[in-house]
């Protein structure tokens, strides 16, 4: 396979997914906070459980984005580096 | 959305089997016939067919068949070797390869007529994620023992109880994003080919589709084996 298109899956693999990734964080840390409103505290709790788990999700959506980030600019200096 | 034709569920329909109507079929032997069912067995006989026919004898000097499969298994144990070490690539290459194989083959599938990709269904893309991810932390625990967990508590002892349900999330967000990506393109690979097929297909106008179909496929297959190859590194480097 030429080089070129190596890369370029490289690209896709390591990248493509970021959008994918923070989306389904923000939506697990949602869906989680709305099942410990509805069905862990029978609603007793409305609201409160429900924006912990978004704040949750959308920091866990930003960190999985930074995690993307930094391993692949810390990729081409050493492979086998500490995170 | 349904194919308008499946070769394989009309050939059973008429051995008499059960073929669902619906997405989900009723009793036990509707579900096995289901097409997504029925052409991961046939995508499985077909790999290992190949396989039989082309690497029956195999030679000192490669004839055309032994020559594609060393190309295409040498690339990839170069590349899990760059990515996640020699050992893990030891371990885990029968297991990965069969996964690259197996999803590309299925991809390509759905470009034929009267063929179904099983990777526009949810449940198999899932399946396999499920397979990869706790794969992933197998690896976790026979590597680090129980201070695997430390890769789930962030580098200051302060902010666990922020950090670990981050941590948590953003792992468990893996498994949706893995499986819903490479059903989510397939699906939709094979419903433009369907709606396109259906208004102008005497116009050939699923042509060009075709040509992105191709490239959808196997960049989808790469994708998902690259990203499996990641976790498995990740799970097994020492915490941050």
């Amino acid at each position: 396979m030429a080089k070129l298109s190596t890369e370029m899956i490289h690209l896709l693999g390591n990248y493509g997914h970021i959008g994918f990734t923070f989306v389904a964080a923000i939506f697990i840390g949602l869906g989680g906070g709305i099942y410990l409103d509805e069905k862990f505290f029978d609603g007793r709790t409305s609201p409160w459980f429900t924006f912990i788990g978004l704040a949750f999700g959308i920091a866990a959506g930003f960190k999985s984005l930074f995690d993307i980030l930094r391993t692949q600019a810390a990729k081409p200096d050493d492979t086998d580096s500490e995170g | 959305m349904e194919h308008p034709i499946l070769l394989i569920s009309i050939i059973l329909e008429k051995l008499g089997l059960p073929i669902p109507h619906g997405p989900v079929g009723n009793t036990f032997l509707e579900k096995l016939c289901e097409p997504y069912m029925t052409y991961t067995w046939f995508v499985m006989i077909f790999l290992v067919v190949v396989g039989k026919l082309t690497l029956s004898n195999v030679e000192m000097i490669p004839g055309k068949g032994q020559n594609f499969w060393e190309l295409i298994i040498g690339g990839m144990n170069d590349f899990f070797n760059d990515n996640m070490g020699k050992e893990l690539t030891e371990k885990l290459f029968p297991m990965i390869a069969t996964f690259a194989l197996y999803i590309a083959v299925a991809n390509l599938i759905g470009l034929i007529p009267g063929f179904m990709s099983p990777t526009s269904s949810i449940n198999t893309t899932l399946a396999l994620t499920v397979i990869v991810w706790v794969t992933h932390h197998i690896i976790g625990f026979r590597a680090h023992g129980v201070n695997y967990i430390k890769h789930f508590l962030g580098p200051i002892p302060v902010l666990i109880p922020l950090m670990f349900p981050i941590e948590l999330i953003s792992n468990i967000a893996r498994l949706l994003s893995l499986s819903i990506r490479l059903f989510g393109n397939i699906m939709a690979k094979e419903t433009l080919l369907g709606i396109l097929f259906m208004l102008a297909g005497a116009y050939f106008a699923p042509l060009p589709i075709m040509m992105l179909g191709v490239l959808v496929s196997v960049v989808q297959a790469m994708v998902f084996v690259l990203l499996t190859v990641v976790y498995f590194g990740q799970a097994n480097e020492h915490a941050h």
